[in-house]
């Protein structure tokens, strides 16, 4: 049984179609790395896994578990499939700390101390061990983004959804949330990745998938379609991003 | 002329027991609305058709027809439709609950409305229930956002009390009148009256600034 598995999966709004029936599915340890044209639904396909966007047709199941199914269904989809967003989404009101105990308190109904405990390893993983009293707005992007990772985390996942994760940082913050994914995948970690890191999909993914227009166009290793790109659109596409 | 102290003095103690209920007015006043205010601000915003159209004209009701009629509708016109009898405080009770949870209810959709959406699909991404998200995410900072524009509606509610008058709630303005229509030491009264609306409202305005300042996010 795949993590995750597209069956006949599409998605519309109203007559725009965002995403054309998909048949897809991603293994367990898997770093799918999805790239293509602002647009070309990479985002929606990726907010489907966990039932941010609803799906207009076909089943999308994550563990066997369907998006289509009650509202306890896609809670627990969502419990396991941790989700890191462009715009970060930190709680501002709440330190980095806190942040990422609001899960474990929260969804996972752990105790404080136990939050607590998560959270502190969570923050040194990911480097921001010095960083744990701030508060969002006293971070910069990269920590931030790192926080919300370490937020994801701490939910305890199964797998982790990216959606463009440094697509909101100054160059020069890229490579520590690179970095920490980077490590993440290295430990087995099931990833869907949205960007347009190029570099990363090479060093980092183990699976790379073109999208244009709401369907999957290439789908292969990313070391294989980077060194002799298999059509023209992709071939023009990688020129764009580089 | 000349500033009559004991005027003042003597009248002390019937104002103090006016003011004690122009307090026990605003305080259940504010108590209501705040709750009404909660319940109508969350339909407004995150309702369904069978739920917003309610509070919307509950909103609409009351922001359109002034306090003065919407008092005296409670105290003459509602006891004869439903055959009850009210007294002049509960009926003060009521339109101030009434009328403050709609510029409530106001204050608080727009300070829903305006929570980034992203942190509710933060919240939402963790496997939360929307209610959950609701109250441990957008209510905090919704919260901050509906302070100021909530202690500006504080403040005018508890002026909103020397309304009553009209169906005879002995508040403050109303034991002003009285006393004044018996020694005509208008200057006094009405002096000493202003002076005590201003003091309540300072350490009201004083507690809001207090609590806005410790919520401050850095």
């Amino acid at each position: 049984m795949s993590m995750i598995e597209f069956q006949q999966t599409s998605k519309h709004f109203g007559a725009n179609v965002v995403l054309h029936p998909l048949d897809l599915a991603i293994e367990r340890g898997e770093v799918a790395v999805i790239v293509g044209p602002s647009g070309s639904g990479k985002s929606t396909m990726l907010r489907c896994i966990n039932g941010l966007e609803k799906i207009s047709g076909g089943d999308l199941r994550v563990d066997d578990i369907s998006v289509l199914g009650s509202a306890r269904d896609v809670r627990r989809i969502r419990l396991e499939a941790g989700m890191v967003f462009q715009q970060f989404n930190l709680f501002p009101n709440l330190t980095a700390m806190q942040n990422v105990m609001f899960g474990p308190i929260r969804a996972r109904r752990q105790t404080r101390a136990e939050a607590r405990e998560i959270a502190t390893a969570l923050l040194h993983k990911v480097g921001l061990s010095e960083r744990m009293q701030h508060y969002p707005s006293q971070l910069s992007g990269g920590q931030q983004q790192r926080v919300a990772i370490a937020r994801a985390l701490a939910v305890q996942p199964k797998l982790m959804l990216f959606d463009e994760p440094t697509s909101a940082l100054d160059p020069e913050l890229r490579q520590e949330v690179l970095k920490v994914m980077q490590t993440l995948a290295s430990e087995g970690m099931t990833m869907v990745v949205v960007t347009h890191e190029m570099g990363f999909a090479q060093r980092v993914g183990s699976r790379l998938l073109f999208m244009e227009a709401g369907r999957v166009v290439h789908d292969g290793k990313p070391v294989e379609m980077l060194s002799t790109p298999p059509g023209e659109r992709f071939r023009d596409f990688l020129q764009h991003v580089n | 002329m000349t500033f009559d102290w004991a005027a003042v003095i003597a009248a002390l103690p019937d104002l103090l027991q006016g003011l004690q209920l122009t307090l026990i007015i605003a305080l259940a006043g504010l108590a209501g609305g705040i709750v009404l205010g909660i319940l109508a601000g969350v339909a407004l915003t995150y309702g369904g058709r069978l739920t917003v159209l309610p509070a919307q004209l509950y909103v609409a009701l009351i922001r359109g027809t002034p306090i003065v009629v919407q008092v005296m509708f409670v105290y003459f016109a509602l006891p004869i439709m439903m055959n009850i009898r009210i007294s002049g405080t509960s009926a003060a009770i009521i339109t101030l609950v009434v009328n403050s949870g709609a510029y409530n209810a106001e204050i608080i959709r727009g300070a829903l409305d305006g929570v980034p959406f992203g942190l509710r699909e933060a919240g939402l991404a963790m496997g939360l229930p929307f209610r959950n998200v609701l109250l441990h995410v957008i209510t905090p900072i919704a919260f901050r956002r509906a302070l100021p524009a909530m202690g500006n509606q504080f403040v005018n509610l508890v002026k909103d009390t020397s309304i009553f008058l009209v169906i005879g709630v002995g508040e403050l303005t109303r034991r002003g009148q009285e006393i004044m229509a018996a020694n005509f030491r208008a200057v006094e009264i009405w002096t000493a009256v202003a002076v005590i609306y201003l003091l309540v409202i300072s350490a009201l305005a004083l507690g809001l600034r207090v609590l806005e300042r410790r919520v401050r996010l850095p």
